[in-house]
């Protein structure tokens, strides 16, 4: 893929990133004590969330894929930092030449009127040659002939 | 006409089979009907037909001339399925779609520059998102629009490169076709000279003789 489509995959896949650490983190959050005033949870629910808490360490401890909560940021944070440095390496192998489209053009046009001298010399050495060659099939015709119409040696 | 024609062609051999049956004979398996039987309504559903201006092109194999020439190129803008399309194709430029541009309007804009800064910006601004989010969560909007715009300029900014694209494109092409051309004529002087002396060879022996 060409280098402009590959910077323009990059941002995307930058913004893509973005929201999916965004709205994964927003899901998966436990939630806030939001005042001090509010009540603790209640024991019966603390023990019950020790419980689960214990068999989703257990079940994280098995399944390599799911990762445990306060691992999660680290890893976002990490693989947009990675999608960043990926798009300024892509940027810095992009071969701008400097010159502008003047310089282009003006690049363009050398190359057309090269382009058209090589070309008339080309058409020139196919005439020639394709006269070159009617010429010999010719002579080999009358050659052909003169021995096909030859008399038999005395 | 042509319908019943049809249909006689593909209900022949169940005639063929009630007419054996008719006669006290078994049906053989040549009787069977080999294709299921045609409803009246599909043999009238053949291809269109073709522009009734193919009639001008009659004598077109003796005198090309005789034809009218094909419809010029159109130009502007044009309907096609009901859609209004333009033969200019140009980017519109930020300010049309009304969103700040970013980078400092210049005619030579440093592009790699100009994406590193912008990249720059998209992180701080989405780590900004992220304090907002945990401090402030009503006020996410304003961050959104600014990250929103910050990648519309990104994607602008790539957009104009395409046309240098194209045109260096262009001169890698060229650049291409004339060495290729003179690679062609290289080999034409070659075996030309070598076909010279091949024949030169022959009268040599010709004449030696």
């Amino acid at each position: 893929m060409d280098i402009i489509s590959q910077l323009q995959e990059q941002v995307n896949s930058i913004a893509a990133i973005t929201f999916n650490a965004f709205g994964t983190l927003q899901r998966d959050a436990p939630p806030v004590q939001l005042s001090p005033n509010y009540p603790e949870p209640p024991p019966a629910a603390a023990a019950a969330a020790a419980a689960a808490a214990a068999a989703a360490a257990a079940a994280a401890a098995d399944d390599p894929t799911t990762t445990a909560f306060p691992e999660q940021p680290k890893q976002l944070s990490a693989d947009l930092v990675k999608a960043a440095k990926q798009f300024d390496a892509l940027v810095a192998a992009l071969p701008l030449s400097e010159g502008g489209e003047e310089a282009q053009l003006k690049r363009i046009a050398e190359l057309q009127v090269e382009n058209d001298l090589i070309g008339q010399e080309l058409q020139k050495q196919l005439e020639a040659a394709e006269k070159e060659l009617k010429q010999v099939q010719e002579l080999f015709g009358q050659a052909a002939d003169n021995c096909l119409n030859m008399k038999k040696p005395e | 006409m042509r319908v019943n024609h049809i249909l006689s062609f593909f209900l022949a051999p169940c005639r063929r089979r009630i007419i054996s049956e008719a006669r006290n004979q078994s049906p053989s398996i040549f009787d069977h009907p080999r294709f299921p039987p045609l409803k009246r309504r599909m043999a009238t559903a053949t291809y269109p037909p073709p522009p009734p201006y193919y009639r001008l092109y009659k004598d077109y194999s003796e005198n090309p001339s005789s034809a009218p020439e094909p419809p010029p190129p159109i130009e502007g803008t044009y309907v096609c399925f009901g859609g209004n399309y333009t033969t200019e194709d140009v980017l519109p430029s930020l300010e049309e779609q009304g969103v700040p541009q970013l980078y400092p309007k210049d005619s030579n804009v440093d592009y790699k520059k100009e994406l590193r800064s912008l990249n720059r910006e998209l992180q701080l601004h989405i780590l900004e998102l992220a304090d907002v989010l945990v401090g402030r969560p009503s006020q996410y909007a304003k961050r959104i629009g600014d990250i929103s715009s910050i990648f519309k300029n990104l994607h602008h900014l790539l957009n104009s490169l395409r046309p240098h694209q194209a045109r260096a494109t262009l001169i890698h092409i060229m650049e291409l076709q004339i060495q290729q051309r003179k690679q062609a004529v290289e080999d034409i002087k070659r075996r030309r000279e070598e076909a010279q002396r091949l024949l030169k060879d022959a009268f040599v022996t010709l004449d030696g003789q």
